[in-house]
């Protein structure tokens, strides 16, 4: 790729709609040249509930993102998530025909459908098809085998898929911007793009990204994605779990919880009481701290939990770099422990590398997935220029 | 007060209804309806397999070719089991003699089923009794030569038969969830089918309030070689009327309305409990009528059954050619007659046959402006799916519905239908009519065989079924989606629907779809949750 291009990243949250343009030189490298962000109302648990709250949130962010950074934007990626999404690991394997012992593209083909096919329900689609890895006669093959020889092509693909009409309807949402929908991204895969590099895929990792309304994973072992998911619990339930606990009002909790909430089970910093007091200095409430950090903790060791329970047999063990932990609610203090405790492994937050521009604010866990929306753009992109052809149905990020 | 009773004499009474199960298939819907629960019914079952024959719960048993093939099966030759019908046919004779009605329900593609059935057919209706044939054809994969077979003997029924009701194995893959076993996508299927036999019992045998009989139901499985569609949902409570016609479309076999786009002749038959409202049944018709085709012929039956306390169940019965089927999209809409005839017919008390003069006075049916409203939500959407940016990207939205692919999916408000579960929507309908208070607990013990013919494997039903009860209140029936997604932990059958009633405050989440894992509502502050345990 000899020129630069543009790409958008919209990333549609429970808590904040957040709009990320950049710009992909031809070395490689991006520069961010603006973010809109705006605040969202109508999304719950990542999914779009109320569309003309939504709609006027989100051309509040397209409008910041075009003013910051001097680009007519004309179309995003998008990235989608919520608890309907799925994602499965399906292996397809073709025979060739006895007269044949190369393996031609055809055949690779054959086995890429055959693994393709699978069993989703009725009213679902795919989001993603990512090829893990090719095999011949059971020997295991990161690129494609073409040429080889052999009896017998195995694909193996990991498959994410979710409920048609919700996914059709966030597209629906932003083309009324209008803007196009260059691409829909699964929320932790476009996270998974800037959290981890090479390395880290290698060794095997697990990015979490725990927002608003929802805990989105994705883990990797040994260079390839091997399981997606969400958890449809994030930032709002503490704060309604405070608000359900304690009887105060949500922007009450709200406050309580980023102001002083504590995850890590620590019982040193649970002591005493948080009082709450108006600008006049009235005092509003008082909510013991051990109260408060035990609501909070409960619930995120809980969620934690649940998605420990989700991932495949042994697949903490092969965790070889750590878990990084990304979005809003990562941010809470002592979850760095508590997520050490649920996984007993290093523990990590994301720093999004090689950008260059006003970048100060992107270290900040919370745009991390509308930062990997660029870098997956740039990866699809530059997968695509080169040979049109063949590969252009294949996203081979998991390499 | 003068008494007035109603005359019994209207309705077939069920002693005059026989359900013959004929071969392995046929043996496996058999016991499937006699566990079921269907009052006075006699059953019988036929085969040549002596061990299957013996395993039936059938009442009456006759084992077919009993020189010829000595107590073993056909081994899918229609031919033997032609002949082997052929000797015992006097037995069969005397056992369907003097019946009104004869239900035969079949496996085609084997032997046994392929072979006795046109014989069987043949011998009922030269007793003088009102045939109706339910007929499964073979999967696709089980080859060309039972298909063929399947096909000839579907082509004799066809003659044979007053009304031929055909359901597609095929099909079976839709009743269940893709990741669910075996065992249960047969015992799905054969659920289905008993229900649609019940359904069809219970619509002759009782005489209802507007009645429909034995001729409403020929009109609307009138065509021959036609695949039956067949919903029934049942709901109470406040929109009762709105979530049991949305139940009943859930079927499986409707492919949630769409498939009623084309039918011709539909007939719904109503059950309420005493407190059924004329506006409820306008309200329920009218939302109806969105789904089926203005010209088509509605046959509407209505009973009040105070059994049925606070519910309202709903049971559709229609009928659609297996060509049109396969040339849905081309179906062409002009064919005149705008005007839909809905036809009820007035059974009340006469002596003489209650569908005579049913078809005289036709009621044009009010709309009020105002039940407009509700009504939208079953609207289909009129818009065409597939849009052009999705098509452009390289995952492709997978084209899921074979048939019904143009035809715009009905969208039910924001929330997505759960996915349809041939079980669910039906099991709680039948068991409130017959309020019979073991067939809930039969259900769930029962084991399943499953309906292939030549196959001896016994498949155990797994666990308890997860009755859905709550299908009754709209909140836990969205909890379906959910609970797929978790792996299905409805494993709690009727305590399901409590569980999410009584799981505790939900704040700013209530009202939103649960979020159930491993049976906890993730909604409640694990807080709260963790202190009640």
């Amino acid at each position: 790729m000899a020129r630069t291009k543009i790409h958008v990243g919209l990333e549609i949250g429970t808590s904040k709609i957040c709009m990320v343009v950049g710009e992909v030189k031809s070395d490689g490298s991006v520069k961010i040249l603006g973010v809109g962000q705006s605040k969202s109302v109508g999304v719950r648990k990542g999914e779009i509930y109320d569309f003309p709250q939504v709609r006027a949130c989100v051309k509040d962010a397209l409008v910041k993102a075009e003013d910051a950074s001097d680009v007519e934007i004309g179309s995003v990626f998008l990235s989608v998530t919520g608890a309907h999404i799925q994602g499965v690991n399906h292996l397809g394997s073709y025979r060739l025909p006895d007269n044949e012992d190369t393996i031609e593209p055809e055949h690779v083909k054959e086995a890429k459908e055959i693994a393709r096919a699978v069993a989703i329900p009725q009213d679902h689609v795919y989001i993603h098809h990512i090829i893990r890895r090719f095999g011949v006669d059971g020997f295991h093959h990161a690129a494609s085998p073409i040429g080889l020889t052999g009896r017998t092509v195995d694909a193996n693909f990991h498959i994410v898929h979710g409920i048609r009409s919700r996914i059709e309807n966030q597209i629906k949402c932003v083309r009324e911007m209008p803007l196009d929908v260059d691409d829909l991204v699964f929320a932790p895969i476009a996270t998974a793009q800037v959290a981890l590099d090479r390395e880290a895929r290698e060794r095997g990792a697990l990015v979490i990204d725990i927002g608003g309304g929802t805990t989105d994973y994705a883990l990797y072992s040994d260079g390839m994605i091997e399981a997606t998911g969400c958890i449809p619990v994030g930032g709002d339930h503490i704060t309604n779990d405070i608000h359900l606990v304690t009887g105060l009002p949500f922007s009450k909790a709200e406050t309580l919880k980023v102001r002083e909430g504590d995850a890590s089970g620590d019982s040193a910093r649970s002591v005493g009481v948080v009082k709450l007091s108006d600008e006049k200095g009235f005092a509003e409430a008082e909510v013991k701290r051990q109260l408060l950090n035990d609501i909070i903790r409960q619930r995120l060791e809980e969620t934690l939990g649940l998605l420990r329970r989700r991932l495949p047999d042994g697949a903490i063990e092969r965790i070889g770099t750590g878990v990084f932990l990304s979005g809003g609610t990562s941010l809470m203090r002592g979850f760095g422990e508590l997520a050490h405790e649920v996984f007993q492994r290093d523990i990590y937050r994301p720093e999004p590398p090689e950008l260059s521009g006003v970048q100060a604010s992107f270290k900040d866990p919370q745009f991390t997935t509308a930062l990997g929306l660029i870098r997956y753009a740039q990866i699809v992109e530059s997968d695509r220029a080169p040979k049109r052809g063949l590969l252009s149905k294949l996203w081979p990020f998991s390499r | 007060m003068i008494e007035f009773p109603r005359d019994p004499q209207n309705s077939i009474p069920t002693s005059s209804v026989k359900i013959v199960g004929l071969g392995g298939a046929g043996a496996n819907m058999l016991d499937r309806v006699a566990l079921d629960g269907l009052e006075g019914a006699e059953l019988l079952a036929l085969n040549t397999d002596i061990r299957t024959l013996s395993g039936s719960v059938a009442g009456e048993q006759i084992q077919l070719g009993r020189n010829l093939t000595k107590g073993l099966g056909t081994g899918g030759d229609p031919e033997l089991g032609n002949k082997a019908v052929q000797e015992a046919e006097d037995e069969i004779r005397a056992s369907i003699k003097g019946r009104k009605i004869v239900f035969i329900c079949v496996g085609l593609g084997g032997g046994t089923g392929s072979g006795a059935a046109p014989i069987v057919a043949r011998v009922a209706r030269e007793e003088g009794a009102f045939v109706v044939m339910f007929a499964t054809m073979p999967f696709v994969f089980e080859g060309m030569r039972r298909r063929e077979q399947a096909e000839t003997a579907l082509n004799e029924l066809a003659v044979l038969s007053n009304a031929l009701v055909t359901f597609d194995n095929g099909r079976m893959g839709e009743l269940v969830l893709a990741k669910q076993g075996i065992h249960e996508a047969f015992a799905a299927a054969d659920r289905m089918i008993s229900e649609s036999i019940k359904a069809v019992v219970r619509l002759v045998v009782r005489p209802g309030l507007i009645n429909v009989g034995l001729d409403d139901l020929m009109t609307a499985l009138r065509t021959t070689r036609s695949r039956c569609l067949f919903g029934s949902g049942i709901s109470r409570g406040k929109d009762r009327a709105q979530k049991a016609l949305r139940n009943a479309l859930d079927s499986p076999l409707l492919d949630k309305g769409a498939l009623l786009e084309d039918a011709q002749s539909v007939l719904v038959h109503l059950c309420g409990g005493e407190d059924l409202t004329l506006f409820e049944i306008e309200l329920l018709m009218e939302s109806l009528s969105k789904h089926v085709p203005a010209k088509a012929h509605v046959l509407f039956g209505a009973a009040v059954d105070p059994t049925m306390e606070d519910q309202l169940s709903i049971t559709l019965v229609s009928s659609l050619p297996e060509e049109r089927l396969r040339a849905l999209p081309t179906e062409d809409k002009d064919r005149a007659k705008e005007e839909r005839s809905l036809e009820p017919s007035m059974g009340f008390a006469a002596p003489t046959e209650p569908k005579v003069e049913a078809k005289v006075e036709p009621e044009p049916e009010p709309e009020p402006e105002w039940v407009q409203e509700p009504i939208e939500i079953l609207a289909p959407d009129p818009e065409p799916e597939p849009e052009p940016e999705v098509d452009s990207k390289e995952e492709e939205i997978a084209s899921d519905s074979k048939e019904s692919e143009p035809v715009p999916e009905p969208e039910v408000e924001a929330e997505p239908e759960p996915e349809p579960k041939a079980a669910e929507t039906s099991e709680p309908e039948e068991a409130a009519f017959f309020a019979e208070p073991e067939e809930g607990s039969d259900e769930d013990l029962e084991p399943e065989p499953e309906p292939e013919d030549d196959d001896e494997i016994p498949f155990a039903e797994p666990g308890p079924e997860p009755v859905k009860t709550g299908k009754q209140s709209g909140k836990s029936s969205s909890s379906t989606a959910d609970d797929d997604l978790f792996g299905g932990d409805v494993g709690g059958g009727k305590a399901q629907s409590e569980l999410s009633l009584d799981g505790g405050p939900k704040g700013r989440f209530e009202g939103a779809d649960p979020s159930m894992i491993d049976g906890e509502d993730l909604d409640v502050p694990a807080f709260l949750r963790k202190k009640r345990h």
